[in-house]
């Protein structure tokens, strides 16, 4: 398996949008590749399907070697421990503190963990992604920013391989995109781990990518090394540029 | 019209469906021999039969109080002047043991706890924790359903029994002033008139009010999308259904008895 994306030939009509989406995408294992475009361009699409949370009327969509709709709802519930997922709005559960956010997945899937180890483990995310003194904190009491780290956090903490951000900057601020670029990074150092995130405007944080995609009207228009998508794009894609 | 009604009767079939597959899913998510997730359902668990039963005991004391003492102050001086007065204890066996005791122990619950677990999952839904629930391969059914299913129906087994002790014997004492018969010869009429179809229906009564207010205060819940101005519209439908499915299957329960 050398491929951890691949959309082929992906159609999905939304009741939602004007036009239908038609979709190829492949990424590749290790690969950090952006989805770039406007607002309802289709970008959170492409990750709901990524993720197994819509179902195209036409195509495949087959993630970490597993074909979606293919599966069994037992086999969907274990591909998805193998999958960070976090949406525009994170869903951080609201009855729970940010410890016990990011260390859910671990007490459900990992039970036989020591209460230590998961400890070490949570806090190693929280404090890698600035949150540690905000661990006994309810989302409630959180602003925009820290709740999407600390769901970045609950969809790393499984040591998934790989991670769907949909729009992961917003709400951060500068410290926050920089330590997400640094906690990423060393991630990926640490063994197979590709990223598919969605951006709407340019952050310094689009240079960490290896490939970006620019969707348009729910097709990617073209994809490739920032530097040459940028010059492609003229002056109409200057903006999400820099 | 008969479209309409057929289209009633269809879509209530629809509904019905729907709650079995929540019961059935919760059922083998609770006799499935796994680990996974086991801590965490007891968890929530144990925070449900808390929240159902204990939280609810004063409520349920003082209902069931006035109730006791309306049912034994009516029985106890009516009968005697009617020379009945040797049925006080079937009265109250059939009256509050079988019959109200389970019932209004599940509409103290149903208003209680029911419309808690439709507004806590309506407001889950909306804000998409349930969503990322499923995206975290945490089953919907086992994380959520489940132990909130459990726990509804051991805290209102006991909340059930709790009742009709209350209402029977602090009716009993409440009302001494204007009884006539003595407490020995009161008990000894109950605990006679009592028979082991009765204990058999007051555990079974819970159960099936317990799984069903359950199933319907989750289904409504998860059925919240997008707004939270669904979420009270939810939790009333989620609160008439649940009274209307207890009436329906206490009527289930007791017609073929009598019959």
């Amino acid at each position: 398996m050398s491929r951890a994306i691949e959309l082929s030939d992906v159609v999905v009509e939304l009741e939602t949008e004007e036009h239908a989406a038609h979709i190829s995408l492949t990424v590749d294992l290790r690969e950090f590749v952006v989805l770039l475009g406007p607002n309802r361009s289709g970008k959170s699409l492409i990750l709901e399907l990524c993720a197994g949370l819509v179902t195209p009327q036409q195509g495949s969509v087959r993630v970490l070697g597993e074909e979606w709709g293919e599966l069994s709802d037992h086999a969907r519930m274990k591909l998805r421990t193998r999958i960070g997922t976090v949406l525009q709005l994170p869903g951080l559960l609201s009855n729970m503190t940010v410890f016990n956010n990011v260390a859910l997945p671990l007490r459900y899937h990992r039970s036989t963990l020591s209460d230590r180890d998961l400890d070490r483990v949570v806090m190693g995310h929280l404090q890698a992604l600035g949150l540690a003194q905000l661990r006994d904190r309810f989302p409630a009491q959180l602003n925009p920013g820290e709740i999407r780290c600390a769901a970045i956090a609950r969809a790393m903490v499984l040591d998934q391989e790989l991670l769907l951000l949909d729009d992961p900057l917003a709400g951060l601020d500068a410290g926050m995109v920089q330590r997400l670029g640094e906690h990423l990074a060393n991630r990926r150092q640490r063994g197979p781990f590709t990223v598919l995130a969605t951006m709407r405007s340019y952050s310094p944080f689009l240079e960490l990518a290896d490939r970006v995609a620019v969707v348009r009207a729910g097709q990617i228009e073209a994809i490739g090394a920032r530097s040459v998508i940028a010059q492609k794009g003229g002056a109409e894609m200057s903006a999400y540029f820099g | 019209m008969v479209a309409w009604v057929g289209q009633k009767v269809l879509d209530s079939l629809h509904y019905v469906w729907a709650l079995w597959g929540l019961v059935s899913q919760a059922l083998w998510d609770l006799i499935r021999p796994s680990e996974q997730g086991r801590r965490e359902a007891f968890r929530v668990i144990t925070r449900q039969i808390l929240f159902t039963g204990v939280d609810a005991l004063p409520v349920t004391s003082v209902i069931a109080l006035m109730l006791g003492i309306i049912i034994i102050t009516q029985a106890g001086t009516q009968l005697p002047q009617l020379g009945a007065g040797g049925l006080v204890g079937s009265i109250i066996v059939i009256a509050v043991i079988r019959e109200l005791g389970p019932l209004v122990t599940a509409f103290i619950v149903v208003g209680r706890s029911g419309t808690a677990i439709a507004t806590e999952l309506g407001n889950m839904s909306v804000g998409r924790e349930v969503v990322a629930l499923q995206l975290l391969g945490i089953p919907v059914a086992r994380f959520i359903v489940m132990p909130r299913m459990v726990g509804m129906v051991a805290a209102l087994i006991c909340l059930t029994l709790y009742f009709d002790v209350v209402a029977v014997l602090g009716g009993f004492l409440v009302a001494k002033a204007k009884l006539t018969i003595p407490f020995d010869a009161f008990l000894d009429g109950v605990t006679r008139a009592l028979s082991l179809s009765d204990v058999a229906l007051t555990a079974l009564k819970p159960i099936l009010f317990g799984s069903a207010v359950a199933a319907v205060c989750c289904h409504h819940g998860l059925s919240v999308r997008s707004s939270y101005t669904e979420v009270p519209q939810q939790t009333t439908r989620a609160m008439i259904n649940s009274v209307t499915l207890c009436l329906l299957l206490d009527l289930l329960i007791t017609v073929p008895t009598y019959l």
